[in-house]
């Protein structure tokens, strides 16, 4: 530097950049872009065209027949019909069926039960994603726990007898636990029966004793929650009256609850030491995974009844879902035997070396690193449980597709099925792909810590 | 593993009472498992013959030689009214085959293209791929047989106004009509020249492969042997006088007659379970030829491989490694998918076995059990399938 000072006088030639020039217009921006990906060779061209040719026709005639040329107001499928032919679609049929398509045939003055019911499970498992609350684990088993005894109260109404009203407290008591250790942890970081101990208990007192009056707490909160249950009173909905969107949900959601802990417990034993249990693991699993979902429907359709005292009466939703459950069960444990078989022997050896025990290795080493690798295959099991729901229209149940097949057996919509069926298609779109993108988010954030 | 050996060892201290010992209480644990489900299995059992003398319900396979007394709208082997149910179960099993059949090799071919357009370099093929793949996969299996027979099939013309490609195939919402061939005298004589020409073709394989490995020289033993495949029988039966008539469906009063009818419900069904499965295979294919490593084509490049020969030789054994098992695996899923038959009514193993049959003669158990045997036994035997190209691939490696 100082070298170039001393010597300006000679003007030595010093290097000067010149401004980099833009790129080529053909290379950069929508243009370049377009070039590369579009029209790079003669092929490219032609295979761009015929495409571009394809979805304009396709995407011309779908939203013009359900949008463009769609009748919204009608009386019935023959004003339809003599307003645009087949051009457009009728939608009024399906928007007249709406209620019966989300809510089956449930009564029309209860319908606010099953929003509530699902409004109760979206307030549950919302603080899962707020960041500062610390209990998710404990926010996660109560809701799988506690959460079905609310609801089901919530769908079926009717008597309850001591027990129920026990088992339904349990329930509000576990959602409002919920919220109350959300708020205090956002506020303090400490969770509900912490602060009520604090609250209640002097200062003096060791933190154990404090814990006790925070728990008192919650028993306080529980009997609140019984005066408030008993004095709740639901009128009686059969579950024949169940259907449309809302059975589907509560039959998949059912089994993806049960299919998840039934299937770890499979998949151990079936990697388990024990011959027997091995056996009797892997003849389970083997036997439902070769058959069609539709042949165990049919089979526990016919014969849990047979297999029950003379007598007792199953209802078929119930038969539906004893099905479902254990055949989802059977195809989790697979996924979940995939992913114990991918954990190194060392994580095994690891385990034991710190002395922890089998259960303990299990839960705390193993099957966390399990799940996190199977999650893609996990959520696509869920996916397909929750599209192989519709098979439940077989043995007569009216889930979401055999409502929408109802419409057009409906004698003033006869013959329309094509609308609500491209109506229902939205609807399994719209959950199948929320949960597959949200697996490939979940993927990546928790990829996050190993990629570093 | 490892943690039962340790614990066992810590079983055997003397310190240790019998409740610590691992062998003891996994025999304990497994006695009280093996009671349980017994115990359940007893209980389920005897509920059975209860509930079975109260119904008057029979069990036992007696009823397979009693005639069935239905008809079956679709059938591919010969089947009579009078028939007996055992018949009535070969029919469903030769539907349910033709049904997988047909879709595997339509969802295998669509599959493919699906999967090759997914890997161009074109954004805009490779979207519509993306999308097809998206949508398809994201709908139930059982919608799109049913959008496809209630509203496709079953929206098309009468057979009256059906829609005809040069005369000789028909479509209408009595399903599909294409020419049958009916084979003259001396047909024989072509398949046996077919017969011949493949195994021909086989042995000229192995011949250039043998020659190939023992002095290097190539042979061309695919396309010469595809061009016996289909030069010999052709000119056999050119030289034998072309003895086979084709027999072109014609309208007459209400419908058309002769040829070969494909009814709505299995084209249908067919149409659903190819393009459903196609997107799966798609996606197979795709992550196959995306788990061989770029290098593996640079490294061809480098040893002067032809690229032509890249893809063949280097590129498609080492994909189809990673592309084989889960294929086979969808190929099983359709057959089982292929039960779905029963919502749209045609015939297939479940809809006239498990559905008609059983509401017709009463007996579940039998049946029940007969059906899930045959599911059990086609999984069984791709699984052996599977294996042995699972051994066989094995050996390939180091």
């Amino acid at each position: 530097m100082s070298d170039s000072t001393t010597t300006t006088k000679t003007q030595p030639l010093i290097f000067q950049p010149k401004p980099e020039r833009a790129a080529p217009p053909s290379t950069v921006g929508v243009i370049g872009w377009m070039r590369e990906n579009l029209f790079s060779s003669v092929s490219n061209t032609l295979m761009t065209i015929v495409g571009a040719y394809i979805v304009y026709t396709f995407l011309s005639a779908v939203l013009g027949w359900a949008v463009f040329n769609a009748v919204w107001q009608a009386e019935d499928r023959r004003e339809c019909l003599d307003l645009v032919g087949r051009s457009g679609a009728c939608w009024p049929g399906v928007i007249q069926w709406f209620d019966n398509l989300i809510y089956g045939l449930y009564p029309k003055d209860q319908l606010w039960r099953i929003n509530f019911g699902f409004l109760a499970l979206i307030l549950w498992v919302a603080p899962l994603w707020i960041k500062r609350v610390q209990s998710k684990v404990a926010i996660g088993i109560t809701a799988v726990m506690l959460y079905p005894f609310l609801a089901s109260y919530f769908f079926l109404g009717g008597e309850k007898g001591i027990i129920w009203t026990v088992l339904i407290s349990a329930g509000l008591t576990g959602l409002i636990w919920v919220w109350l250790t959300t708020f205090t942890e956002i506020r303090s970081g400490k969770s509900f029966t912490r602060t009520m101990g604090e609250m209640l208990g002097a200062s003096g007192k060791s933190e154990e004793e404090q814990l006790k009056f925070g728990r008192l707490s919650l028993i306080g909160v529980f009997a609140i929650s019984m005066l408030l249950v008993s004095q709740w009173e639901l009128s009686f909905v059969s579950t024949r009256q169940w259907g449309g969107l809302f059975l589907t949900l509560v039959i998949s959601g059912i089994g993806i609850t049960f299919s998840m802990p039934s299937g770890i417990l499979l998949a151990l034993g079936r990697r388990s030491t024990m011959p027997l249990i091995r056996l009797l693991c892997t003849g389970f699993i083997e036997l439902f995974r070769s058959v069609p979902l539709i042949t165990i429907l049919f089979m526990f359709n016919t014969m849990l009844p047979l297999f029950l005292p003379v007598g007792v009466e199953v209802n078929q939703l119930l038969r539906a879902i004893v099905a479902v459950c254990l055949f989802a069960a059977a195809y989790m444990a697979e996924v979940i035997r995939g992913g114990l078989q991918a954990i190194p022997k060392g994580q095994y050896e690891a385990a034991a070396a710190m002395g922890l025990g089998y259960w303990q290795a299990t839960a705390l080493i193993i099957m966390p690193q399990a799940l996190k690798i199977m999650i893609p295959t996990i959520v696509g099991n869920f996916i397909g449980l929750f599209k192989d729901t519709t098979l439940v229209s077989i043995i007569g149940l009216f889930d979401l597709l055999n409502m929408a097949r109802s419409v057009g057996e409906d004698s003033r919509w006869l013959g329309l099925f094509i609308e609500p069926f491209f109506f229902i298609t939205l609807i399994y779109f719209f959950f199948c792909f929320l949960m597959s993108q949200y697996s490939i988010n979940l993927e990546r954030k928790l990829e996050a810590g190993a990629r570093r | 593993m490892a943690i039962t050996e340790s614990t066992s060892m810590r079983g055997a201290k003397p310190s240790s009472s019998i409740l610590n010992n691992e062998t003891f209480r996994s025999i304990v644990f497994q006695f009280v498992t093996v009671v349980c489900i017994f115990g359940l299995g007893w209980y389920f059992v005897t509920n059975t013959i209860d509930n079975m003398a109260q119904r008057g319900m029979s069990a036992g396979f007696g009823f397979l030689n009693v005639s069935a007394g239905f008809g079956i709208s679709f059938t591919l082997i010969p089947y009579r009214e009078g028939d007996t149910y055992f018949r009535v179960f070969q029919v469903g099993i030769a539907n349910t085959l033709l049904v997988a059949v047909i879709s595997i090799v339509g969802a295998t071919v669509i599959g493919l293209i699906v999967g090759l357009m997914r890997m161009s370099k074109n954004w805009l093929v490779r979207n519509i791929a993306r999308w097809y793949i998206e949508i398809l996969r994201n709908t139930p299996l059982l919608l799109q047989i049913i959008a496809w027979y209630f509203g496709v099939f079953n929206l098309l013309p009468r057979p009256r106004d059906s829609l005809d490609w040069g005369e000789l195939f028909f479509l209408n919402n009595r399903g599909f009509y294409m020419p049958g061939p009916v084979p003259g005298e001396g047909f024989t004589v072509t398949l046996i020249a077919l017969a011949i020409a493949i195994a021909g073709a086989v042995l000229l394989r192995r011949w250039a492969r043998k020659r190939q490995e023992a002095t290097g020289k190539y042979f061309p033993a695919v396309s010469v042997g595809l061009a016996v495949i289909v030069a010999l029988p052709l000119t056999v039966f050119l030289l034998s006088g072309a003895p086979l008539a084709w027999d072109v469906p014609a309208l007459q009063g209400f419908n058309y007659r002769g040829g070969l009818n494909v009814p709505p419900a299995l084209c249908a069904l067919v149409l659903a379970l190819a393009i459903y499965t196609s997107c799966f295979i798609a996606e197979i294919v795709r992550s196959g030829v995306q788990s061989v490593s770029h290098g593996q084509t640079e490294a061809a490049r480098a040893l002067g491989v032809k690229p032509s020969w890249t893809m063949r030789l280097i590129i498609l054994p080492q994909a189809l490694r990673v592309i084989i098992p889960p294929l086979i695996s969808q190929y099983l899923n359709v057959t089982k998918n292929s039960s779905l038959a029963i919502a749209i009514g045609f015939p297939d193993l479940v809809s006239v076995w498990m559905n008609t049959s059983l509401n017709q003669s009463g007996r579940a158990i039998p049946i029940v059990a007969m059906t899930m045997a045959f599911y059990c036994t086609v999984s069984l035997f791709v699984s052996l399938i599977m294996n042995v190209y699972n051994r066989r691939i094995l050996l390939k490696e180091r």
